[in-house]
């Protein structure tokens, strides 16, 4: 097929042809090219209430600074999973969607905060 | 001023990026076809594991039961190589990507205390590209290389040796073999050692003259960088490759034409899709086959080099290469290893204008840049010369390939909403430990 994206007509020439944009880059809306960031796929449906469902694509960014009440990717104990960061007397803390608080310390390495989600057939 | 960063145990330390369990275990990368052990992690160097290692042969053993082996995963490395080159570029005006895990730095004009720059660096390039890394501090490339060498082996450290000052080099020079120096071989070490010099401040001692009869013009190079006199440029350009190749071992011994001519056919692919990833054009080729030199069956081994019409297309070079292999195919041998080697790589630009193509250039060219992308997005041999087997045994054994988490969204790293019982108990208990932060 040739390549036409508005712009370059047979007949009458296109008013559009100094106009034309292309398509939207979600990439570069998602700012997947930057090095810290990195999709992570949502598995359960626990944090249904935050809007993240089983499934869910998260891209996720490791070089940006963690804040109260952002949902994180966080490494525990040999596992992956998504909580929420939590500021407790100065003391970083993850509040996962069941179950008590885990100070991030030893073996709990918040690993990037979710910047954005990408759904399909929501 | 010149830094070298590099990351520690590479490969490994990419795999535990995504893999929490395998953080604190001994960690090994086996070769193509999950040959040899090409990369350990420190625990796996503490159990004795040794580059090179055959891994069939040593698995087995009682010390080694703990060992976690991954086969190797190319397109997660290159693209956690990335992240690691980005991360730098963001922070240090010049960076050049030397190889996959080691980057020169320009350090020349950032401002502050070097050391303290450097060790930021280290926290960022974990954090951000989750790599952890040493770096070396020096006003030449081979003292950098050589400073972070120290780094590396002082496990207490920061991770940064600063060899910038003639005073920190005057101490520490006494105390390395001149075989940790970047550029001497073995030959050149066995030379100076005939002449008394066993440290590197014995080698930098030495006098110019003496080096260059001793170890000619190369030798004077590292000789004269190690006093401090840059000679070896900051390159932003890798140099144009000369030949590529796609060569391997098979796994089992190959008997018959049929399965060496898929072999062959699938490693000329391969070729030919990494030519077109260096934008590059084959003026020649080769081929070779040959049984296994080693043990006691008969012997055969052939080549044929050849040229061919400038081309980057796969199937004038699958075609080219099987033909030239039944030429060299002789019944009757067990074959051990094939190949193919494009040779004589010229940026199409550079190549003469051709009066009679034997193929539409511009054709081809599309032909080739749609098949590339179809088998980006449906994933390798999607689409591919009738001529070449899908999913044959010609592709590499991989048994232990750890998702493409970075570059293939349906591989992307899983993480869970809920977290198990057991491992919230483990998280408490492990609050009373001490979380220092070594230079692993």
């Amino acid at each position: 097929m040739a390549r036409y994206v508005g712009d370059e007509t047979t007949g009458f020439q296109s008013p559009a042809q100094d106009y034309i944009e292309g398509v939207v880059d979600l990439p570069q809306v998602l700012d997947l090219r930057r090095p810290g960031r990195y999709p992570v796929r949502v598995k359960g449906q626990e944090l249904r209430e935050r809007g993240l469902w089983d499934g869910d694509i998260l891209v996720v960014d490791a070089a940006a600074d963690p804040k109260p009440g952002k949902v994180c990717v966080a490494m525990v104990c040999g596992d992956v999973i998504l909580a929420e960061l939590r500021r407790k007397d100065g003391e970083w803390t993850l509040r996962p969607a069941k179950g008590d608080s885990i100070p991030v310390a030893g073996d709990v390495e918040v690993w990037a905060v979710v910047e954005a989600l990408v759904r399909r057939n929501p | 001023m010149f830094g070298l960063i590099d990351g520690n145990s590479f490969y490994c330390s990419c795999e535990r990026a995504f893999d929490p369990k395998l953080r604190g275990k001994p960690v090994v990368v086996l070769s193509n076809n999950d040959g040899c052990v090409i990369a350990r992690s420190q625990e796996a160097k503490d159990l004795g594991l040794k580059m090179g290692d055959p891994w069939h042969l040593v698995r087995e053993r009682p010390e080694y039961k703990t060992v976690e082996w991954r086969s190797s995963n190319y397109a997660l490395y290159g693209d956690m190589s990335r992240r690691m080159f980005e991360v730098l570029c963001e922070r240090v005006p010049q960076v050049e990507p030397y190889s996959i895990d080691e980057m020169f730095l320009d350090l020349a004009r950032l401002p502050g205390d070097l050391v303290a720059r450097c060790v930021a660096l280290r926290a960022d390039v974990r954090r951000i590209a989750k790599i952890p890394t040493c770096v070396g501090v020096g006003p030449t490339k081979t003292i950098a290389k050589l400073a972070n060498r120290v780094a590396k082996a002082d496990r207490d450290g920061n991770g940064v040796c600063d060899l910038s000052t003639a005073a920190n080099r005057s101490a520490v020079f006494p105390t390395l073999d001149i075989g940790d120096v970047w550029g001497l071989g073995r030959p050149s070490v066995a030379k100076l050692n005939n002449v008394g010099a066993y440290t590197v401040a014995d080698f930098a001692g030495l006098p110019a003259d003496q080096v260059r009869k001793l170890l000619t013009v190369t030798g004077q190079r590292t000789h004269a960088e190690l006093n401090g006199i840059a000679c070896l440029p900051f390159s932003l350009m890798p140099p144009t490759r000369q030949t590529l190749a796609h060569t391997r071992s098979f796994g089992e011994m190959v008997t018959s034409w049929d399965e060496m001519r898929e072999a062959v056919a699938q490693y000329a692919l391969r070729a030919s899709e990494k030519l077109r990833r260096h934008s590059l054009m084959a003026r020649a080729m080769q081929v070779f086959m040959h049984t296994n030199q080693f043990n006691n069956d008969p012997k055969y081994a052939n080549s044929a080099a050849f040229e061919v019409e400038p081309t980057d297309n796969s199937f004038a070079i699958v075609t080219a290469a099987t033909t030239a292999a039944r030429r060299l195919w002789r019944d009757g041998y067990r074959y051990q290893k094939a190949g193919v080697i494009l040779l004589e790589l010229h940026r199409p630009e550079e190549l003469p204008i051709a009066l009679f193509p034997s193929r539409d250039p511009e054709k081809s060219a599309r032909i080739m840049a749609a098949m590339d992308a179809a088998n980006q997005r449906y994933g390798r041999d999607a689409v591919r010369p009738g001529n070449v087997r899908a999913n044959s045994r010609w592709n590499m054994r991989r048994a232990r390939l750890s998702p493409s988490y970075t570059t293939r969204l349906d591989q992307a790293l899983v993480a869970e909403t809920d977290l198990k019982k057991e491992d919230l108990q483990l998280a408490s208990s492990s609050e009373q430990q001490a979380s220092g932060q070594s230079a692993d």
